[in-house]
């Protein structure tokens, strides 16, 4: 369980992060999707107590962040952004040395090495030094080293960077097996990362949540609008008549009207969802002597939201 | 125990790079190339190694700043910072491990140059207990090196300026008592400047006065560092 409480961080006169509340529940995965300089790794820092909140505070396992810091520590694995690793040693010294930190030995030390290795396919560069691994393997021993103790809460800032696809396909399966008994909170600026692995989503901008909800939620929200692009042939120098267009049944408004280098008008519509807002553009269009030559649906998706959303002054 | 893990692997990384191999041997050749050509120990004829001694807190200003400058510098750069200060430890278990890592290094290159003295034993009356007195003098100021540079390393993150600052910051503090001699300087000015520096309390170990408040100077200096040490990974956190 993880739970943020108003967290504010401001670094001189930078506000990072503005007020952010939010729970994870265990058995949940959460996706923090921003633009760079969202605020997603200071709010990954602060949960980790690797750095202050301005204000707020926050809660790990029932253990707040400001009070208890080593409780917090002993309960969460943290892969930061871009797994930075001691280059002088080997993944083997490595995660050696992870696991004495963390207080495991004996039987114990070795089953967990053996488990991460199995889980994260680390055993073909076991023994090579750090520095010689690729970032794929480098990226795997990070997160190796955040679950080496099985912890309840993970946070990974970008787990999945610097990885092939096929590599991306099998980190995120293992997060999606983790995340069936683990809080798992990850960021990511790419949104198939979040679509494909998250429960629920958060949208920051600017150091605030401008956006929540779950996958389903916001497939909701995606089907509330179509997005109609019309390209049309226009007899040149003929008005055009947007008022009669507007008042259309289903035609909620005009998004945007241009002309193209050929001549041709080019405009995006914004529809009621099936109510033949199509048909009456096409009768229109017909009406007004003009032959459409392309109509293509959009469907408004994450991207456009999130476009839309983290643009600078956008609405809270 | 959670210090050791940390100097185990501050240990660890330092042997797989060349650069313990490279202090030590720098320490090893310069301290008896000093000893036996610069000031001709067998011309002299003297059963001391006073000489040989003498030279050793200078040698440590340009070495222990090659110990210590990685230890925060490079964490830093690296990003690695980030996972050793979510590791279930304190910022003081943290420091202490990274202190250790560095001292023990240091300490293990010391004792390399114990053959010298065993060797030359045989050919005069050495005082044991002044050689003693000498090797603890070492550690001392061995010490209190170590934790200046780590503290210096703390404050950096470019470990050539690491390495820089902590050698100009040794430099000062082991001769800043011979600058009032220098400048022919008195009164308690002049006192201030030797109570602070490193060379005069070390001096007293050479000769083989063991002084409890010379230990206890670099004692307390190491304890000083290190804490403020530990400070600048608080305040870290409030940037």
């Amino acid at each position: 369980m993880i739970e943020a409480l108003n967290l504010s961080k401001r670094y001189g006169s930078l506000e990072a992060v503005r007020d952010v509340s939010f729970t994870v529940a265990s058995g949940e995965i959460v996706g923090l999707l921003g633009p760079n300089g969202a605020g997603k790794t200071t709010i990954m820092k602060i949960l980790t107590c690797s750095l202050f909140p301005t204000r707020g505070t926050a809660r790990i396992d029932g253990h707040d962040v400001l009070d208890d810091p080593l409780a917090v520590k002993e309960c969460l694995g943290y892969l930061p952004e871009n797994a930075p690793l001691y280059t002088d040693l080997t993944v083997h010294e490595y995660l050696d040395f992870i696991a004495d930190a963390r207080g495991l030995a004996g039987t114990a030390k070795k089953s967990a090495l053996e488990r991460v290795t199995d889980e994260c396919g680390l055993s073909p560069v076991f023994h090579r030094g750090i520095e010689e691994l690729s970032k794929g393997y480098r990226q795997r021993t990070g997160l190796a080293q955040a679950l080496i103790h099985d912890p309840r809460i993970l946070i990974l800032d970008e787990p999945t960077t610097g990885l092939d696809p096929h590599q991306i396909v099998e980190i995120r399966e293992l997060i999606l097996r983790l995340g069936k008994e683990k809080s798992v909170i990850l960021s990511s600026h790419i949104l198939q990362e979040v679509e494909a692995t998250c429960q629920r989503v958060f949208i920051l901008n600017e150091g605030r949540i401008v956006a929540q909800g779950t996958r389903e939620e916001m497939e909701r929200g995606m089907r509330g609008e179509v997005l109609l692009d019309v390209t049309m042939k226009t007899s040149r120098g003929s008005p055009v008549d947007i008022k009669t267009l507007e008042s259309s049944v289903g035609v909620e408004k005009l998004v945007s009207f241009t002309t193209d280098s050929r001549g041709m008008i080019v405009m995006r519509l914004s529809l009621t969802p099936n109510a033949g807002g199509e048909e009456a553009v096409f009768d229109w269009a017909v009406a007004a002597g003009m032959k459409i030559v392309s109509m293509v649906p959009q469907r408004l998706s994450l991207e456009d939201i999130f476009l839309s959303l983290t643009k600078t002054g956008a609405p809270q | 125990m959670k210090t050791l893990v940390i100097a185990r692997r501050e240990l660890r990384a330092a042997v797989n790079s060349p650069i313990a191999i490279i202090v030590a041997v720098a320490y090893l050749v310069f301290t008896s190339a000093w000893l036996f050509f610069r000031n001709q120990f067998f011309a002299r004829n003297e059963a001391s190694l006073e000489i040989y001694f003498q030279i050793i807190p200078v040698v440590f200003v340009f070495l222990i700043p090659a110990l210590t400058m990685r230890s925060w510098a490079e964490e830093k750069r690296m990003g690695t910072l980030e996972v050793l200060l979510t590791l279930p430890f304190r910022e003081s278990q943290v420091v202490m491990g990274k202190f250790w890592g560095a001292f023990g290094l240091l300490a293990a290159v010391v004792v390399l140059s114990i053959p010298l003295p065993v060797t030359l034993s045989r050919l005069g009356a050495f005082d044991p207990g002044q050689i003693i007195g000498q090797y603890i003098g070492v550690l001392l100021i061995g010490a209190a090196g170590c934790a200046v540079g780590l503290f210096v390393s703390s404050l950096c993150k470019n470990q050539v300026a690491a390495y820089i600052l902590s050698g100009l910051t040794l430099l000062t503090v082991t001769l800043l008592g011979s600058l009032g001699q220098l400048l022919s300087l008195s009164g308690w000015f002049s006192r201030v400047l030797t109570f602070i520096s490193f060379m005069p309390h070390y001096e007293s170990w050479n000769r083989g006065i063991i002084d409890t408040r010379d230990a206890l100077y670099f004692l307390l200096v190491t304890a000083l560092f290190l804490y403020l040490n530990a400070r600048a990974l608080v305040a870290r956190k409030s940037a």
